[in-house]
């Protein structure tokens, strides 16, 4: 017999996922062969069985409360401000003294917490960005394809960003001994266009992200999954260095290019 | 009349746009199922959900309410998990197969009912479906925790994984023939063994 129908019908068949036509072949033919509609009960039992049972992992408690507070903190920021309005007025003549001195208590946590919150957002924001920067640097360890522009020298280097860029920076003239600039790439981070510059430092790689600054200054220093990470400002640029060098070489290596801003 | 009924209307509250933690909340847990199948390490589902939570709350403001929002999240885990260390670990290593064959129809000898993969299922033996699962490629196992665990409709999955409808069709059949397979195997050595 060689008119079966094809797995990949019968599977579409089985997920209700064939156009009503063909679905209708589909139905007519199993209703006459026994191979197809043999396999037809298997795969619904088969995909029944892998819904009942690979839904098998679930999150530790105390990382479910983290991300719920992550998102939680979200949903805060969206909350309606309360129904004044709807309070009824009061006899406050008497009290208006303790209501401004609560009102301004009020004020004035509001706005601490408001402060708090704008950190912790910023905090978890440079995370990200610094996760993401992260992800771009071992992306460009993996890949064989060279950099964008391929250049020891400063001075091709920094033209090439010309137009790609809406801000410009410097590349330090000297850099300490072992590193070298092999070139950049043109990439983006938090849908950002920023200068992925490429160092090596020894038998190692660095990166060194340049962006325009758009928020409060930082600067951190973290290790995430054996790399390091040191960011830090200049003026109105956010720099990002990232490599598995030495903690101490790569701060070397920043230190020269926030000297040449 | 007409006047006072359209100010009436205006007056009516709008319906508030869900908030992100609305929509978001409720899919934490098969975020993380789908996230630990992929990783297959807790440690890495757990930061793979956070980074990903993370950019989905960066980009909200982009996503267009009414729109597919468990699609769009999912598109947002699969691409963090993408250029994730063991993603990229992951993907280096697959070649890229052939879809599959169009002719491949369904053999003969599946003419008998009790077959092995049914036998194991029916003994809702899930140690050996989930270690048929796990043997699976990743480009393998998501579209298949996407359309058996997830539910999602084939459209659905093209557009988390970014690939046609097609492709998705074939790469669901084959995710099952390989499963089915690797039961036929875990059977007959199950059997070997019981000799």
């Amino acid at each position: 017999m060689t008119d079966h129908l094809t797995a990949a019908t019968l599977s579409a068949f089985a997920d209700g996922e064939l156009p009503a036509e063909e679905a209708a072949a589909a139905r007519e033919h199993v209703d006459t062969c026994l191979p197809c509609a043999s396999t037809l009960v298997d795969t619904w039992l088969l995909k029944s069985s892998i819904g009942k049972s690979a839904h098998r992992y679930c999150m530790t408690a105390p990382c479910e409360e983290r991300l719920q507070k992550i998102i939680g903190g979200e949903s805060r920021n969206t909350a309606t401000a309360g129904d004044a309005s709807m309070r009824p007025r009061r006899k406050w003549i008497g009290y208006s003294g303790w209501i401004a001195a609560a009102a301004m208590f009020l004020v004035l946590l509001s706005w601490t917490l408001m402060q708090f919150r704008a950190q912790r957002v910023a905090s978890n924001e440079y995370a990200a960005l610094a996760a993401e920067a992260g992800d771009l640097h071992i992306a460009m360890l993996a890949s064989s394809a060279q950099p964008q522009v391929v250049s020891s020298d400063r001075h091709t280097v920094k033209p090439w960003f010309q137009g790609k860029l809406p801000f410009s920076f410097n590349l330090p003239e000297t850099l300490p001994a072992d590193m070298h600039l092999d070139g950049a790439n043109l990439a983006y981070l938090g849908d950002r266009p920023v200068a992925q510059l490429l160092f090596s430092i020894g038998r190692h790689r660095a990166s060194v992200f340049v962006e325009q600054r758009t928020r409060t200054a930082q600067a951190i220093h973290l290790s995430r999954a054996g790399f390091h990470v040191i960011g830090f400002t200049t003026g109105d640029l956010e720099l990002i260095a990232i490599s598995d060098v030495d903690p101490g070489q790569l701060r070397a290596l920043a230190d020269a290019v926030r000297a040449a801003q | 009349m007409v006047l006072l009924r359209w100010r009436q209307k205006n007056r009516e509250p709008a319906a508030a746009a869900p908030s992100f933690a609305d929509l978001a909340l409720p899919l934490l847990p098969s975020l993380y199922n789908v996230a630990r199948w992929l990783t297959r390490d807790a440690a890495a589902a757990e930061d793979l959900v956070q980074e990903s939570l993370l950019k989905a709350l960066r980009g909200f403001e982009s996503f267009e309410t009414g729109t597919n929002f468990k699609a769009w999240i999912f598109r947002i885990l699969r691409n963090a998990y993408l250029t994730s260390r063991s993603g990229l670990a992951a993907m280096r290593t697959i070649a890229l197969e052939e879809e599959l064959q169009e002719d491949s129809t369904v053999p003969e000898s599946i003419v008998n009912r009790r077959t092995p993969e049914a036998e194991v299922i029916r003994m809702r033996d899930a140690d050996a479906l989930h270690a048929a699962m796990e043997k699976l490629s990743p480009p393998l196992l998501e579209v298949l925790l996407l359309c058996d665990v997830e539910e999602m409709k084939y459209r659905e999955i093209a557009m988390v994984v970014g690939i046609p409808i097609g492709t998705v069709m074939s790469r669901v059949a084959r995710a099952r023939a390989f499963v089915r397979k690797e039961l036929q195997a875990q059977w007959k050595a199950t059997r070997e063994v019981g000799r």
